[in-house]
């Protein structure tokens, strides 16, 4: 009908998702050319002029912005599903404690030494734990939405998954390669991704596919659960398929990379300040807005010599909460 | 064939069978003091609460009924609202299309009906109570649906907003359309075709305002005492 809010100019906004692609086409390339390693060996090795080049191009520079970019677009698709479903514009997958649910699920798989016996043991264990964390949420939050309510769950679920943690890594009968291992998932790291990994994370493009056409629905759900279903939308169903892919989305992010914070409730916010709340411009962008945030965000790590992509993601996400917090009215 | 057929509708601790049909062009009123059930039963009748007993729309059993159809035949008004996103007005009210392909038709003169169209490109979330109602309204009436229930419409509206209501729920009433809506203000309900009387989650009376709204009743469910006198008549220029 008609242009929602926003900040930005009704012709701005139509020009949002390319701006978007574009910037990502941009930080692609300089994330495949900034490194230790020569850009121009990079470029040869392209053609396949060079045996070096290449291996660093597609066998570590690449799965690597592959898994940063699909992380990131999980985060926020996760985000922006969480934001609508408990009509909040504060929930996200970490702050409710759903990342961290995974995590604990991830921590344990590594901990009990599942991970070595296969390779699926890493990513059902933290669907598993995610999905646990959102049993917990919705039962928490049953009896209203409200900002307060939501968060203390949130920090309550939180203190709980981490003392789960905690569990695993001061138990001594764990080796200190596993114990390592547990620390890299804790801090959220993007360092030598291999193909296993961007398979693992793969199906998150599925998940985009499948939340395609929930974008209007959604529209009507983020103001009010029985008057969407009142003016035709199948609450029910579509409430299952939002947290089914949130989750999924979610774990397969925690199982790859570890806790990378902030992504989910920093991207889709900012985007609804920026665009407005309609969901048909949000689910795009937040999809192409994560891939750009914590691409952005690794290769400033990787210059800074961060070694862990959800430190970057947190330090800039974490103020940006804040001052949230203070423009609330 | 009525519009809306309630068979024995319960729902434990609000509402203790309630049986009530409306025929289609009905304007009517549902009445009783608070927490008799009023928005439960509204609540119910709408499909957004389940409830115990038989629901029909147009003497189709709601329960066979999809849920994108319920959108074109029915529209709920809640009694409030409480908007997170800063959707604009227009946007609001051009969901009431939902269920017909979001084909945008009647929105604007839905806006137009409810005096909304100098705010058309508010966000809703930063609109006063009042204001607020009358996009929910606007919203119904775009819907089209020929069932509509209204839940206390009019209870946040100034009195020319009201009294246009009033009027444009009267109008739907006599152009086929089903109205049912909760209200406090008993000096209305004379103009309604029907006037139903909630009591303590049961059905107390229905029927023609002047034949229910008697001395008696008014006292046994209100407690309060009916009486004429000069007082301040309100009505559209």
């Amino acid at each position: 009908m008609s242009a929602p809010l926003a900040a930005l100019s009704p012709r701005a906004v139509r020009a949002a998702l390319p701006v978007a692609f574009l910037l990502l086409g941009a930080l692609v390339l300089v994330s495949l050319a900034v490194g230790g390693f020569p850009p121009a060996r990079i470029w040869a090795g392209l053609w396949q002029h060079d045996e070096l080049g290449a291996n660093v191009l597609w066998n570590l520079r690449l799965p690597r912005l592959l898994v940063a970019m699909l992380v990131g677009a999980a985060l926020s698709a996760s985000g922006l599903l969480m934001q609508a479903f408990f009509r909040n514009n504060l929930a996200s997958p970490d702050l409710l404690g759903v990342a961290s649910g995974g995590a604990a699920g991830a921590v344990i798989a590594i901990g009990a030494g599942w991970v070595s016996a296969s390779l699926l043991a890493l990513p059902v264990c933290a669907v598993l734990g995610s999905l646990v964390a959102t049993g917990a949420v919705l039962l928490l939050a049953r009896h209203g939405t409200g900002p307060e309510r939501l968060l203390l769950a949130g920090v309550a679920l939180n203190a709980l998954l981490g003392a789960v943690t905690s569990y695993v890594l001061s138990n001594s009968a764990i080796s200190y390669e596993a114990n390592a291992r547990v620390i890299f998932w804790l801090l959220g790291g993007l360092e030598d991704r291999t193909w296993e990994h961007v398979a693992m994370i793969a199906p998150v493009l599925l998940a985009a596919v499948l939340l395609w056409p929930l974008d209007r629905p959604m529209d009507l759900l983020s103001l009010g659960a029985a008057e969407a279903q009142s003016l035709g939308v199948e609450v029910r169903a579509l409430r299952r398929r939002m947290l089914a892919l949130a989750t999924v989305m979610t774990a397969l992010t925690t199982a790859v990379a570890g806790s990378v914070g902030f992504v989910g409730l920093v991207v889709p916010h900012l985007l609804r300040l920026l665009v407005g709340p309609e969901h048909r411009r949000l689910v795009p962008l937040a999809l192409v807005g994560g891939a750009v945030f914590v691409l952005a965000c690794d290769l400033l790590a990787r210059i800074a010599g961060i070694t862990h992509v959800g430190i970057v993601t947190s330090l800039v996400g974490a103020p940006f909460f804040l001052w949230l917090l203070r423009r609330q009215r | 064939m009525n519009a809306l057929d309630l068979t024995a509708v319960t729902v434990p601790g609000r509402l203790a069978g309630v049986s009530l049909a409306l025929a289609p062009g009905t304007f009517a009123g549902l009445i009783g003091p608070n927490g008799s059930g009023k928005s439960t039963l509204l609540r119910v009748a709408a499909g957004v609460l389940p409830g115990g007993g038989d629901i029909s729309w147009g003497g189709r059993p709601l329960a066979v009924i999809p849920a994108l159809e319920r959108g074109r035949l029915a529209a709920w008004v809640p009694q409030e609202a409480h908007f997170e996103f800063g959707f604009t007005v227009a946007a609001v009210v051009a969901q009431g299309r939902f269920a017909h392909g979001d084909d945008g038709r009647g929105v604007v003169e839905a806006l137009a009906r409810f005096d909304l169209t100098a705010l058309a490109e508010r966000p809703v979330n930063r609109l006063s109570g009042g204001e607020r109602q009358r996009v929910l309204l606007a919203r119904a009436l775009a819907t089209g649906a020929p069932l509509q229930l209204w839940d206390e419409p009019f209870a946040a509206l100034d009195p020319r907003h009201a009294l246009e209501g009033l009027q444009l729920a009267g109008e739907l009433a006599r152009g086929g359309r089903t109205i049912l809506f909760s209200l406090h203000d008993l000096r209305v309900a004379h103009c309604l075709d029907i006037v139903i009387v909630l009591h303590e989650g049961g059905l107390c009376a229905a029927g023609p305002p002047d034949k229910v709204l008697t001395a008696e009743l008014l006292r046994d469910v209100f407690g309060v005492r009916a009486r004429n006198a000069p007082g301040l008549i309100l009505e559209l220029p």
